[in-house]
């Protein structure tokens, strides 16, 4: 490796130790009780999947450039300087971490290996070493950011596609615009996916509870925070934040994607809220706007890390489950312990590339959506979804895995007429 | 050997303190002085008041209570057996009364707090030579330990050294003596290096020299930073 290329990483990494990751890479002591709370570990017990042992990869360079053990007694704490293996080491660590933090419940501290894991991201990203394929994923969102004119026109042509599906199937409830865009003072901003799945139930569920709502220009998922590059995550969220500032929302409903709920909502000041679109979906259920008759079969619930452990978002899915069905089966005694299903941090978005792994590494996630017994396996994040089919697909585990979002949308009642006006 | 004695008993010991108190001081202000960055989110569900449960997690460990009973055993034995030292070496310094609350000689616990600390020590070296443990580890964890260990051992046995003495030589009196003189910053270590046992607390202070020096500069921060770390976690 250059010696500039080596100087600037080094200052790459510099950047990144705020406060608080300061903490993060001086208090481990490895005790390694993290190791058995690592989905990658308990299904591939190889040290180097340990949450510990990853962030001690990130750890040791920290040390060697930046603690005084590291430059007088190197060995004391096996500090290392960057090299290529170093990055090779790095992308390894960072790219088997799905940043699903179940590690920071069981570590004494409290250690964040997904922030730590952010510097190793960063690292690659500085010596473009990340996964290509979602940088690109990542430059093409950017430039739909930039360039919103020249994507415009199709997008609405295939949103009007969709439209006349939506009028096919649920005349009823479609209304005359059953896709809104571009509607300035909607109460709602809604932020889908790229797909029918994403927007069809969603759009069917908002007309059904009467919500003057918006489809935003723009997807939901944000690459630029799966390969780890703060710029591009920022230009991502700011287009959707520009949108909605533009439309003068009062709230931006994020659709079923753990990793743009959870960006979202670190947004500080914005002058709209930010909500899941589990949240806004148990509002209508309990303001009385939306009703749900009871689907046949039993059903289980994966919490999407991002929503649940790394959102708060527990309740509102049981609530709307409770509302679906009459066989509810929980997958772990405690949710906040539930299994990563192996798929986050970009796992899935890189496909083909990373599937032997996810599947592999989330054997004891397979183990557990077997052993809840349920038919159905609900869950509200697209990762999981793609994740947890590829499980179930791979260990024959004979579950249909449905969107929660979609099993509203199939229980919706029709409004009665008075109410209808 | 008298030079030996009195380079660890008097110049080593204000070295470490001095390393101790400017390298705590250091690394904290290295930390205060950090930019600070966006919180990211705290792990759900929240309780409140965030900062009560912080500190319960960090005196009480209650993850590794649920994960691993064995290590919280130890670890609670441990750190509660160092407490009890540290209270015992500042009787050392000075008779505290709010400390005779439960009557006792100079220690608590007639011996058995350095016996747990020792076996806890001798837990968590074992552990660390077991995988996935061993994997993690890195050689400073095993050096702490060890320095822990060797003033733990020269320590607790200097009471069972006196027997050789009919406990006739070197007792609390002198102890007091020399660790008054040292905060006094008049040290005298006549008492204390000529008995036959002086070895025992010479040996003691050595390792407990070293092992404060290093605390800055190691993990052993983390008796610090746990605090904020665990209110990061509670939000």
């Amino acid at each position: 490796m250059e010696a500039q290329l080596k100087n600037d990483l080094v200052n790459v990494f510099k950047s990144k130790l705020s406060s608080q990751m300061l903490l993060n890479l001086d208090t481990c002591s490895r005790c390694g009780l993290c190791t058995e709370a690592c989905h990658a570990y308990a299904s591939i017990p190889l040290v180097k999947y340990a949450p510990a042992y990853r962030a001690e990869v990130v750890r040791r360079i920290y040390k060697r450039s930046f603690t005084a053990q590291g430059k007088f007694a190197p060995v004391m704490g096996e500090a290392k300087e960057i090299t290529d293996a170093a990055l090779m080491e790095l992308k390894e660590a960072a790219f088997s971490c799905t940043g699903c933090r179940r590690c920071m419940v069981y570590c004494p501290f409290g250690i964040d290996t997904q922030q730590i894991m952010s510097i190793a991201k960063l690292l690659l990203v500085a010596a473009q070493a990340e996964p290509e394929t979602l940088s690109m994923l990542a430059d093409m969102s950017v430039s739909k950011g930039e360039n919103i004119d020249a994507f415009k026109e199709g997008f609405l042509s295939g949103i009007k596609r969709l439209e006349d599906q939506m009028i096919q199937t649920w005349r009823d409830e479609a209304g005359e615009d059953p896709i809104p865009t571009d509607v300035v003072g909607a109460d709602l901003l809604y932020v889908a996916l790229a797909g029918a799945h994403s927007i069809i139930p969603s759009a069917r569920i908002f007309n059904a509870a009467g919500e003057k709502w918006s489809l935003s220009f723009f997807e939901a998922v944000n690459f630029g925070a799966f390969v780890g590059d703060p710029t591009k995550t920022k230009l991502i969220l700011d287009r959707i934040v520009n949108e909605a500032k533009r439309l003068r929302v009062k709230e931006v409903c994020i659709c079923e994607c753990g990793t743009a709920v959870r960006v979202a909502k670190q947004l500080k000041g914005a002058p709209f809220k930010v909500v899941s679109l589990t949240e806004v979906h148990a509002r209508y259920i309990r303001q009385g706007r939306i009703r749900l008759k009871k689907l046949p079969g039993s059903y289980t619930y994966h919490d999407p890390c991002q929503i649940a452990r790394n959102g708060g978002v527990y309740d509102e899915p049981r609530y709307i489950l409770s509302h679906l069905v009459n066989d509810f089966r929980e997958m772990s005694p405690d949710p906040k312990y539930n299994w990563c299903c192996g798929g986050g941090g970009g796992l899935v978005a890189m496909g083909d590339e990373t599937l032997d792994f996810r599947m592999q590494s989330a054997k004891v996630k397979a183990d557990q959506v077997r052993g809840s017994g349920a038919d159905v396996v609900v869950t509200a994040c697209e990762n999981c979804h793609t994740q947890l089919s590829d499980l179930n697909k791979h260990y024959g585990l004979g579950k249909e895995v449905r969107f929660l979002s979609s099993l509203v949308a199939d229980a919706l009642l029709p409004e009665p007429q008075e109410a209808r006006g | 050997m008298a030079t030996l004695y009195y380079l660890i008993l008097v110049p080593m010991v204000y070295l470490a303190v001095a390393v101790f108190v400017l390298g705590t001081i250091w690394r904290i202000g290295r930390l205060l002085a950090a930019p600070s960055a966006p919180p990211p989110p705290p792990i759900y569900p929240l309780r409140k008041p965030a900062w009560l449960f912080a500190v319960g997690d960090a005196l009480l460990l209650p993850t590794v209570l649920r994960h691993n009973f064995r290590l919280w055993l130890a670890l609670a034995l441990f750190h509660l057996g160092l407490l009890a030292l540290l209270l015992g070496h500042l009787e050392l310094i000075a008779e505290f009364k709010i400390l005779q609350v439960v009557p006792h000689g100079i220690f608590l616990g007639h011996g058995f707090v350095g016996l747990a600390v020792i076996l806890c020590l001798i837990y968590f070296l074992c552990r660390r030579m077991v995988s996935p443990t061993k994997e993690l580890s890195v050689p400073e964890d095993y050096l702490l330990l060890v320095l822990f260990l060797f003033t733990a051992l020269f320590g607790a046995q200097m009471d069972w050294a006196r027997t050789w003495y009919d406990y006739s030589s070197m007792g609390v009196d002198e102890y007091r003596a020399y660790l008054s003189s040292l905060i006094a910053l008049k040290p005298n270590i006549e008492g204390v290096t000529s008995a036959g046992h002086s070895f025992m607390l010479v040996g003691h202070i050595f390792f407990a020299n070293l092992l404060i020096m290093a605390f800055p500069f190691t993990k052993l921060m983390h008796a610090i930073f746990t605090f904020a770390m665990n209110k990061f976690r509670r939000g």
